[in-house]
């Protein structure tokens, strides 16, 4: 279980003292994706941080509980540098997970079957929808566009800025031939504290065993004029959100 | 007979699909009205306007204002009848279009307190020397927008730049270190602080109206979503506002009696240190203008749902934040209207002074 890419969320959190950054507190725990479980995980977590010549260097400790029933999940010890060299931040975490080995991999197994054994393939739109509603037959489908976004967020993430997952607008199963099940989601992704919604487009593949494949491209809200160049956006997969404000 | 192939077998299907479904309406008398449900903008007109009708001893609606799109701006005020002159409570929703949490826990606060009044000791005790002062939606375009063009809109619907460009962030517009930090000077920003500040009619109309009463003003609240935090000022600044010790302490407390409820955990804390900075909000104006007790509430929950909350979370919610919310506006009672202290009123102070005459009679 250790390969596949289980989820963490990033919460958005503040340490009790000192430095008060949220965005590292984001990556540590999606490092921490690496050790837990398919089924997302929320961790809650304590830090502080310390300047030195190489940049800030965040230690952490946080508890995950799992995203949907709440319970704890298992306790991690991460520290996080960002250096002012690099561009991403050096990671080392360690966690203990509640659950065992079996459980976690009995767990993975029932999410992957809902999943793979449909009679035609999972389409949706607005998961949750506007009231807050998760269709139950879509709700696997959620619970993956979940562990997906969080390999987004922890890309995107840096010292300065969180996400959260606002909302699937839209999925797509593709049926393979082989084992593996294939998503295509347009997710809508919640930045903090810059308040925008950032569309991304995310090619999910997956088997239980193997770690999650994520391709995403996310389009940039509010380009101006660097938006023309098509390098960018050229293709369908730049799913834009629709801003009422332009049309 | 020309060939045909029909490409899309029901498209009716993929635009039900890709908005918000048709809602059957509810009858708008507060003893119908579902609480637990998202309620459009038309529906919480008729509802003020109806509880309005059913508590008429307590409640009045007021004329506050315009919004950009001019519609009309209402308020609730919660007197109860009394020759003493109240000190008010103001709290207000939705001045984010998109956290639909908010103006619900509002409508679910108006109903409890209107429910509970005579019951309740605590509700009766500080409706004897506080009127409570709710505005259930502030940013009514924004609202109506989210419910009918995006549902994560944020902002009011005020047009810059020959209306190709949308919104005006109105938690940075307030006119608290405006413009200084955590604010863009971008329309298209999320956070657009807007062309100076009051420059929106929403905020123009909360302001004057609470510049007017602020030396009645014991408490301003604001409630947003999510995250699941009491927010003391500053955003703007570090420096901590004068009554910072006790305004934690109150947050603290009310904290404690939400989680009692169901064990949800909130943070407490001054907003620049515990969230980010930002300037322009209007729990930092209250405060700067004079108010003691300001605070902005963010609702459930921590993320998972985000802005959509489930409406089956609508409840407990409301119920676990109403406790906090009658904590604080407890201790502002107990505070300035403190138990014990005799009131003089023209026939106890008759009463005192028989008695005076009385015992000294009797002694001498």
């Amino acid at each position: 279980m250790l390969e596949a890419v289980p989820w963490a969320r990033l919460a958005y959190l503040r340490p009790a003292c000192v430095v008060p950054q949220p965005a590292p507190a984001v990556r540590a725990p999606a490092a921490a994706r690496k050790h837990l479980p398919l089924s997302p995980s929320l961790p809650l977590a304590t830090a502080y941080s310390v300047s030195e010549s190489s940049g800030h260097k965040y230690y952490l400790q946080f508890t995950t509980e799992d995203y949907k029933t709440g319970e704890n999940a298992g306790s991690c010890l991460a520290t996080v540098l960002y250096s002012k060299t690099k561009s991403s931040p050096v990671v080392n975490i360690k966690c203990v997970h509640t659950k065992d080995q079996k459980q976690i991999q009995e767990e993975d197994n029932r999410l992957y079957q809902k999943l793979r054994h449909q009679t035609k393939p999972i389409i949706g739109n607005n998961i949750p929808d506007s009231y807050g509603n998760i269709e139950p037959a879509l709700e696997p489908a959620w619970a993956l566009a979940v562990a997906g976004s969080s390999y987004i967020m922890w890309e995107k993430s840096t010292e300065n800025l969180g996400y959260f997952m606002a909302q699937v607008k839209s999925v797509k199963q593709w049926i393979r031939k082989d084992d593996f099940i294939e998503f295509d989601y347009t997710v809508l992704l919640h930045e903090i504290p810059t308040q925008e919604i950032i569309s991304c487009h995310m090619r999910l593949t997956w088997l239980p065993g193997h770690p999650l494949k994520v391709k995403y491209f996310c389009a940039s809200e509010n380009q101006g004029l660097e938006d023309g160049s098509g390098v960018e956006s050229g293709s369908a997969a730049g799913i834009l959100y629709e801003r009422g404000a332009n049309f | 007979m020309i060939s045909y192939k029909v490409l899309i077998p029901d498209v009716q299907e993929l635009v039900d699909q890709s908005m918000p479904r048709e809602r059957s309406s509810h009858r708008q008398v507060p003893e119908g009205y579902v609480y637990t449900q998202y309620h459009p903008m038309e529906e919480i007109y008729q509802w003020m306007t109806q509880i309005q009708k059913s508590n008429s001893e307590l409640v009045t609606q007021h004329y506050l204002g315009k919004t950009i799109e001019n519609r009309t701006m209402y308020y609730l005020q919660i007197s109860q009848p009394s020759d003493k002159t109240k000190k008010i409570i103001w709290m207000d929703c939705g001045i984010h279009a998109r956290e639909w949490i908010s103006p619900a826990f509002c409508q679910w606060f108006v109903k409890e307190i209107l429910q509970n009044y005579k019951s309740d000791p605590k509700i009766s005790r500080f409706l004897q020397n506080l009127d409570l002062y709710v505005l259930p939606v502030l940013n009514i375009d924004g609202y109506i927008y989210s419910w009918e063009k995006d549902r994560l809109w944020r902002k009011n619907r005020s047009p810059h730049m020959n209306g190709t460009c949308y919104g005006t962030d109105l938690n940075r517009n307030f006119n608290s270190s405006w413009g200084s930090i955590g604010v863009s000077y971008n329309c298209s920003s999320e956070i657009f602080c807007g062309s100076g500040p009051e420059s929106e009619p929403e905020t123009r109309a909360v302001a004057q109206f609470i510049e007017r009463k602020k030396s009645d003003i014991l408490c301003y609240l604001t409630i947003h979503s999510y995250g699941q935090y009491i927010l003391t000022p500053y955003g703007s600044t570090t420096k901590p506002p004068s009554n910072s010790e006790e305004l934690m302490h109150v947050a603290e407390e009310a904290a404690a009696a939400l989680m009692g409820k169901y064990g949800t955990s909130y943070k407490v804390g001054s907003t620049s240190l515990i969230l980010y900075s930002n300037s322009g909000s209007s729990r930092d104006w209250a405060h700067m203008i004079g108010i003691p007790f300001s605070y902005t509430f963010e609702l459930r929950d921590k993320g998972t749902h985000g802005f959509v909350l489930p409406p089956d979370q609508i409840q407990p919610t409301c119920e676990e934040t109403t406790l906090a919310v009658t904590t604080i506006i407890d201790y502002v009672d107990q505070k300035y209207f403190p138990a014990g202290a005799v009131m003089l009123t023209s026939s106890s102070l008759g009463l005192s002074l028989c008695l005076i005459v009385v015992l000294t009679w009797t002694i001498s």
